[in-house]
């Protein structure tokens, strides 16, 4: 039995946790949301530097060589600093899907070019109006010669204005189909506005844009299977993005009521939010222990392992947004200012809960998964 | 990161597991496991069993060898709970004497303590209760008024104490007593072991409000120990009693294995029951609660697991016990409540009349209790929020 980390594990985290304390943490995200894009690119190529973008890339490919489980301490600093852009899209959904279904040409171009920090990927599947079904899908790729010509249009996607290339579902003759799309002046991308200002979403519009075939990415036609196992690494991965939130989050209150004082003592002394905070670590523990085995469950391919990824996944985002809720209320009246980060864990925590399908959706899958 | 068994441990389990299988009450396996209603013939049973443990070498797998354990490692003494949580095996009578007391003695006893009763625990000739809590020491355990007075070689004992479980069967008692009245309450309390059958001890039960009769008041008046009864120093008596609660090293580990059994439990329950033709656990709203319930269930699982690598490594249990014991406790008092739920109008129903099983009905009852005793809810959110968390305390205390 051993539930932990391990010593080179957490000997990571500390490397990510210094280089993003030595960035000025949220003020990254901050930045961002003002439409600063370009300290973000910079921080990008420094966690690249320190291996960050290519810890499940194969050594061939320039990267480590590691597993998932490599992957949470980094996923859960990045959550500490709500980090914007598309990182856990590109390490946990990209990358393994390249890893498992690319062409040797696929994955020399993008694996290579993923850990050396010089391409970040997102992924492009909601359309305007439509929900997570696969019959919702109307943005379609046309065979034309050894071409596919792609129209339709996508929403929601992180960080669309910075990646540098696209995962798309789209319907091809027979189905559907995941392709990578690259970045180039052919595709609309445009803001969306949201009320987690420091994820940079988009919408992007394809209006007759050719790619080669080879573009696509896993079997034609079986693009939604595909779509599920990513998601399965995607959810995984978020739940470490979460914990890492909501750590930071539950030290913001502790170090507050500790310090706020009001009838001449520290706030924290009163048991009604002495009570709340030690419900709110436990939310955080419960995460942790589920995030962890769900990512443990993953790499080694546990039988569980839909089902506890599932679980964690829906647990987690209703503790964020908790937990962030919480964080408000026990600051009191600067919790609810712009001044304070209180509302940027709340906004993110919002965002994640609806994220590719709702909590409500994923209770779901988790009751299919254990064959209820 | 590694949930395996060693092969040691495995074989550990193999043979407590077939050991079990032939030595537990008749059709007990098979689901016959009624206890005997008459309180002689329940004591008996339970001593019985505690006895037949002992053959097996089973009775007290944590103590040292040459005292008649095992040297059980703590992956072990987990294993050992898992087991009998899945037969469901009888309760331990001597509880206290075996996880409690006797290491407490091992530890910090007399060599004439550990000679006297270590043995006679181990055997079951003489069951122990626990004399702490008071009408007015609950969670504020420091704050006892049994009264231990020196007269001539004689300790004369006088309070009262409840929520003494097996003390009516009890044969001795590890009793706090105030013995002098200091500056911090938590000084000036001594430690004895009180022989239980002499005329100034005096026993009434306790009737729970699920009808049972768990615990009891205990009466002193009068009560005679002596100074060979003491544990560890006069006046010192809290320093005992917080190293008794250090050998509870698997904490609530017990409570987890049986949520988990409970939880199982009750997915079979909405499998079983059908609302228009349907089994209810194909009802949307049945099944999102019921995933709810799965993943806490999980949660509270891995989070002792987790707690359970820390305390392997750091050689002793931390605070993050009052964690697990927090969540499961609520937890499953959710749980039989939701499960009573299910159960529509006819939930109310009990004992024979019981729709499915009363052990729907009983353990809902149950459940309430364990959000109280071993520590409140409300004590051990303090506890987190102060040793984990290192907010300040409650003025007062």
């Amino acid at each position: 039995m051993d539930f932990a980390l391990s010593e080179e594990q957490e000997m990571f985290r500390g490397y990510v946790r210094k280089y993003l304390d030595g960035a000025g943490q949220t003020k990254i995200a901050r930045e961002f949301a003002k439409g600063n894009t370009d300290g973000f690119q910079a921080i990008w190529t420094g966690l690249a530097d320190l291996g960050c973008t290519g810890i499940t890339i194969p050594e061939a490919n320039g990267g480590l060589g590691l597993g998932a489980l490599d992957l949470v301490p980094v996923l859960e600093e990045m959550g500490q600093v709500l980090l914007p852009g598309s990182y856990l899209e590109t390490v946990a959904f990209a990358v393994p899907l390249l890893e498992k279904y690319g062409t040797e040409a696929q994955k020399e171009k993008y694996l290579t070019e993923i850990a050396a920090g010089s391409r970040s990927m997102t992924l492009a599947w909601l359309e305007p109006q439509k929900g997570y079904n696969p019959e919702e899908i109307s943005c379609s790729a046309r065979v034309e010669g050894d071409s596919l010509v792609v129209d339709g249009v996508k929403v929601l996607v992180p960080g669309g204005e910075q990646a540098d290339s696209y995962v798309v579902l789209v319907r091809t003759d027979e189905g559907l189909s995941l392709v990578i799309m690259d970045r180039t002046n052919d595709i609309e991308v445009n803001a969306q506005r949201c009320i987690d200002e420091t994820l940079g979403l988009s919408e992007l519009t394809f209006r007759q844009v050719h790619i080669l075939q080879s573009q696509i990415l896993g079997p034609v036609n079986q693009g939604w299977s595909v779509l599920q196992e990513g998601l399965l690494s995607l959810n995984a991965a978020l739940t470490s993005v979460i914990v890492g939130g909501m750590e930071k989050v539950i030290d913001m209150s502790v170090e507050y009521v500790k310090i706020r004082e009001q009838f001449g003592q520290p706030i924290g002394r009163f048991q009604a939010l002495k009570h709340r905070i030690a419900d709110m670590k436990m939310e955080l523990e419960t995460t942790r222990s589920l995030s962890h085995y769900a990512n443990w469950a993953l790499e080694s391919g546990e039988a569980d392992c839909e089902a506890a990824i599932y679980s964690a996944r829906t647990f987690a985002t209703e503790a964020y947004i908790n937990v962030a809720s919480h964080n408000i209320q026990n600051h009191g009246g600067i919790g609810f200012t712009e001044e304070i980060d209180c509302h940027l864990f709340l906004k993110r925590a919002r965002f994640y809960e609806s994220y590719l399908g709702s909590s409500q959706h994923y209770k779901e899958q988790a009751a299919l998964a254990l064959a209820w | 990161m590694d949930f395996s068994f060693t092969k040691k441990e495995e074989q550990f389990r193999q043979e407590l597991r077939t050991w079990l299988e032939e030595n537990l009450p008749e059709g007990w396996l098979a689901g016959n496991r009624e206890l005997p209603e008459d309180e002689e013939e329940y004591s008996a049973f339970l001593r019985n069993w505690q006895k037949t443990l002992h053959e097996g070498g089973w009775a007290a797998i944590a103590w040292p060898k040459k005292y008649g354990g095992r040297d059980a490692t703590l992956m072990e003494e987990i294993i050992y709970q898992q087991e009998m949580v899945r037969v469901k095996a009888p309760p331990l009578v001597n509880y206290v004497g075996i996880h409690m007391v006797a290491p407490t003695l091992m530890q910090i006893g007399t060599e004439e303590q550990k000679e006297e009763y270590i043995n006679k625990i181990l055997i079951g000739e003489e069951v122990w209760c626990q004399g702490y809590s008071e009408p007015n020491a609950g969670s504020d355990l420091a704050a006892i008024q049994t009264s231990a007075v020196k007269e001539g070689d004689k300790w004369i004992i006088n309070g009262q104490k409840v929520w003494t479980s097996f003390g009516h069967l009890a044969d001795r008692c590890f009793l706090l007593t105030r013995t002098s009245h200091k500056e911090k309450k938590h000084q000036g309390i001594t430690v004895f072991l009180l022989d239980m059958k002499q005329p100034g001890v005096e026993t009434l039960p306790i009737v729970q409000m699920d009808g049972k009769k768990e615990f009891n008041e205990v009466y002193l008046n009068d009560a005679v120990a002596y100074d060979a009864d003491i544990v560890g120093e006069v006046d010192e008596g809290w320093k005992v009693t917080m190293a008794l609660l250090m050998h509870e090293r698997t904490g609530i580990g017990a409570q987890v294995f049986t949520l988990e059994q409970q939880f199982e439990d009750l997915v079979k329950l909405t499998k079983e029951l059908h609302v228009n033709d349907q089994p209810l656990i194909k009802d949307p709203f049945v099944r999102q609660k019921m995933v709810d319930f799965y993943t806490r269930f999980r949660g509270s699982l891995l989070n002792y697991y987790r707690h359970l690598t820390k305390t392997l490594k750091d050689g002793h249990p931390g605070a993050e016990g009052s964690m697990d014991k927090l969540m499961v406790s609520e937890l499953t008092k959710e749980l039989f409540d939701y499960a009573v739920s299910v159960q529509g109008h006819q939930g109310v129903l009990w004992k024979k009349d019981a729709l499915v099983d009363s052990y729907w009905q009983d353990n809902f009852l149950q459940s309430f209790g364990m959000t109280i005793g071993g520590g409140t809810s409300e004590i051990l959110r303090n506890t987190i929020a102060e040793r984990i968390l290192g907010l300040p305390k409650d003025l007062g205390r």
